[in-house]
């Protein structure tokens, strides 16, 4: 039963290993199937961004238009983050069951009827529905990080997730830039500013049709194809609703990165949220200042969550999971430790420089949470995925409501207590523990424990016999990488130890 | 080049907020310095409701007959504006009243600017479209040589209760909006039916998209 066949030598762009996943991360190609997934991937998940906070660079009009109070255009702001917490598990229950391809697609197609009614909005009441179910679109970030871990083998995992999710995170900052730009050239052109900010939503409506038309005609979910044809190829077989969610639920893994993630992604929405008002409101700088510098925090993810995932992959060369986890845990803490100092300086330029620092290390813990996400099951991929970000949103709901609403905190008393949370909230990762690699504290386990015992465990006897369970297999076999370099069993089972039951 | 990205426009920042300085520290007027010398009068009565873009504004001010002579000596432009009243000011931390005229929001509408003259001026003001729905006085500022506010007037009395206007806003909204906002609607999720029934022809026909890899 342990057993992995010989493929026939199939043609791929990139070197790929038994599960066809390529082995190597080529970022200017756009070959299929790898590459074109990881492009259209990451731009149909940058324009979701784009939509969603294509609103609160123009709040300083729409708040005029709609009559706005400052509790409405903050109860709005977590309106637009609390619709993906279920959407985004949502998302990744449909990408076990559908594929990646369909699944984002179809939100995609779904949301951007709520982009487009923008141009409606009549009242608070109407901007806050609208912003909640944009918000749904960003659950595509599942299909994002599902597809890359579809197609990318273990060894650049970390990369291929961090650089899509970076990209698409990206759009949140560029849609500060090209949001007041648009209105500017549509109110300069004869519009009157009441109507202009209404017209410049088509925009990112309808470049998010294109990109979900881009993705369901060029790209496919898996190496082999997609999920419906490799069904009827029989390559495929039809999973179980409950058990791929029991699967996640029952995994203590998920649930600790669910939490963990809110305060680095979390944090993160929070921040896009609040740091304009922040620096316009402390140190007086105008509008125009302030969305430049809330940009430039969004616009770090060029670099910086790439940079995590990669960072993670690197780490794992030659410390397997252990380094994963490690590298995590401090980039993170070290990052909440950057957030309590960006409540107490007191100057502008220490401010900026301060902010610059937290959004990169913020922003990296989210990449290198990636790179460990798709080692804590196989069979669950999709709803872990969920959960994780599902739990970034959580977070996000939570710290505006504790630390960002009414006026109970000032803006910096807000920003030292979420750093204070964030360094908490990321202790849980010293808990996490594979027996076949070990964990932050823990050596692997003693009664060599393997891949193969974890992964094959999600799968009941009777669906090992009726052979469900080979992809979960080649995945095992592709994932001893994760025991590092120098770890004494660094090498493939046979060497010494007591040979595994065939 | 990705680094370089945030540090240009940390370095943009830096270069905005230095040449804002000068603005800084030339000391900027607080609001109760103020002496109150000009009467203003504007043509609304009080709670008129006055539409956007149809409805006009006559204001009228002068110099208050009982100040002392040579009072209006530095006076050489008057701004008169449109300003919210507190009811209007509730929840809105962006049209805060601040004694710091520098830093203050109360009145972000400008009805006209003119050069000062003692006896008795009017303007008729049309009310802008981009105006938001709130509760409004009419406020005249003075001016001197340097720009800077060395008197004022209002129609409202010290508490910002009395003689108080409305105005309403237009929507901003168009049919032709709503009808293009219809048809994309309709379109995406129609081509999302399309996406379905297309797969599913492609399941039955068994389209492999690589060469099968056998099991």
């Amino acid at each position: 039963m342990g057993t992995i066949e010989d493929d026939p030598p199939v043609k791929f762009a990139l070197p790929v290993d038994s599960d066809h996943k390529a082995t190597v991360f080529r970022l200017f190609s756009f070959d299929k199937p790898h590459m074109r997934a990881f492009h259209l991937s990451w731009i149909s998940f940058f324009s979701c961004f784009v939509s969603t906070f294509a609103a609160p660079p123009l709040i300083p009009i729409i708040r005029d238009n709609l009559n706005l109070t400052s509790t409405d255009v903050g109860n709005a702001g977590i309106a637009s983050v609390s619709g993906a917490v279920f959407a985004r598990l949502a998302m990744g229950t449909a990408c076990d069951l559908f594929g990646p391809r369909l699944a984002s697609s179809s939100l995609i197609l779904l949301t951007a009827p709520a982009v487009l009614f923008f141009s409606a909005a009549s009242s608070a009441a109407s901007f806050l529905t609208l912003r909640f179910l944009i918000g749904f679109s960003l659950a595509t970030f599942v299909s994002t990080q599902f597809w890359m871990s579809s197609m990318f083998s273990p060894s650049v995992v970390g990369t291929a997730n961090g650089v899509a999710g970076g990209w698409g995170n990206l759009g949140g900052g560029f849609t500060q830039l090209i949001m007041p730009l648009i209105y500017a050239v549509i109110r300069d052109a004869g519009a009157v500013s009441f109507t202009a900010w209404r017209i410049a939503f088509f925009i990112p409506a309808l470049f998010q049709i294109m990109t979900a038309y881009m993705v369901f005609f060029f790209a496919q979910d898996m190496p082999d194809g997609d999920f419906k044809s490799l069904k009827k190829r029989g390559e495929k077989p039809k999973d179980s609703l409950p058990s791929v969610l029991r699967g996640a639920m029952t995994n203590y893994r998920a649930w600790i990165l669910a939490l963990t993630y809110g305060y680095c992604f979390g944090v993160e929405l929070t921040v896009d949220n609040v740091i304009a008002q922040y620096f316009y409101d402390r140190f007086n700088v105008n509008l125009h200042t302030a969305g430049l510098i809330a940009a430039s925090f969004g616009m770090a993810n060029l670099f910086s969550r790439p940079g995590g995932g990669i960072l993670s992959d690197v780490v794992s060369r030659k410390f397997g999971m252990r380094g994963r986890l490690w590298t995590l845990w401090s980039v993170q803490t070290i990052g909440g430790v950057l957030c309590v100092l960006l409540g107490k300086v007191g100057s502008l330029s220490a401010s900026i420089t301060v902010m610059i620092a937290f959004s990169i290390f913020c922003q990296a813990a989210c990449g290198l949470t990636f790179g460990v996400v798709p080692f804590v099951s196989r069979r669950s991929l999709g709803v872990v995925s969920g959960m994780t970000g599902g739990g970034g949103n959580v977070g996000a709901v939570v710290t505006q409501l504790l630390f960002f609403h009414g006026s109970k905190y000032s803006s910096e008393t807000g920003i030292t207590l979420m750093g204070i949370m964030i360094i908490c909230c990321t202790l849980p990762i010293l808990l996490i523990y594979f027996p076949q690699w070990g964990g932050m504290l823990w050596a692997p386990s003693a009664k060599n424990a393997t891949e193969e015992d974890y992964y094959l465990s999600e799968w009941s006897v009777k669906e090992q016999e009726n052979g469900y369970h080979k992809a979960s297999l080649k995945f095992a076999d592709n994932s001893r990488s994760e025991r590092g370099k120098n770890s004494a069993r660094a090498t493939a089972p046979a060497q010494g130890e007591s040979p595994l039951p065939l | 080049m990705a680094p370089t990205l945030t540090a240009s426009s940390s370095f943009l920042v830096a270069v905005v907020i230095l040449s804002a300085f000068p603005g800084f520290s030339s000391g900027s007027v607080l609001f109760s310095t103020l002496p109150r010398t000009l009467v203003v009068s504007a043509s609304p009565q009080p709670g008129q409701v006055l539409k956007a873009g149809e409805d006009k504004i006559t204001v009228t001010w002068s110099l208050n007959g009982t100040a002392p002579a040579g009072t209006d000596a530095s006076y050489k432009t008057v701004q008169l504006k449109l300003c919210y009243a507190p009811v209007s000011q509730v929840d809105r931390a962006w049209r805060k009243t601040k004694d710091d005229l520098a830093k203050d929001k109360t009145c972000t509408h400008l009805i006209t600017s003119r050069p000062y003259a003692a006896s008795n001026q009017s303007y008729e003001y049309l009310v802008q479209k981009d105006v938001p729905t709130a509760t409004y006085f009419v406020r005249a500022y003075a001016l001197d040589a340097n720009k800077v506010q060395v008197g004022f007037g209002q129609t409202t009395d010290k508490a910002k209760d009395t003689n108080l206007f409305e105005v309403e806003a237009i929507t901003g909204r168009h049919a032709s909006l709503d009808i293009a906002a219809s048809c994309f609607s309709a379109f995406s999720v129609l081509s999302l039916a399309g996406f379905f029934m297309a797969e599913k022809r492609r399941g039955k026909k068994g389209n492999p998209t690589t060469p099968a890899a056998n099991m």
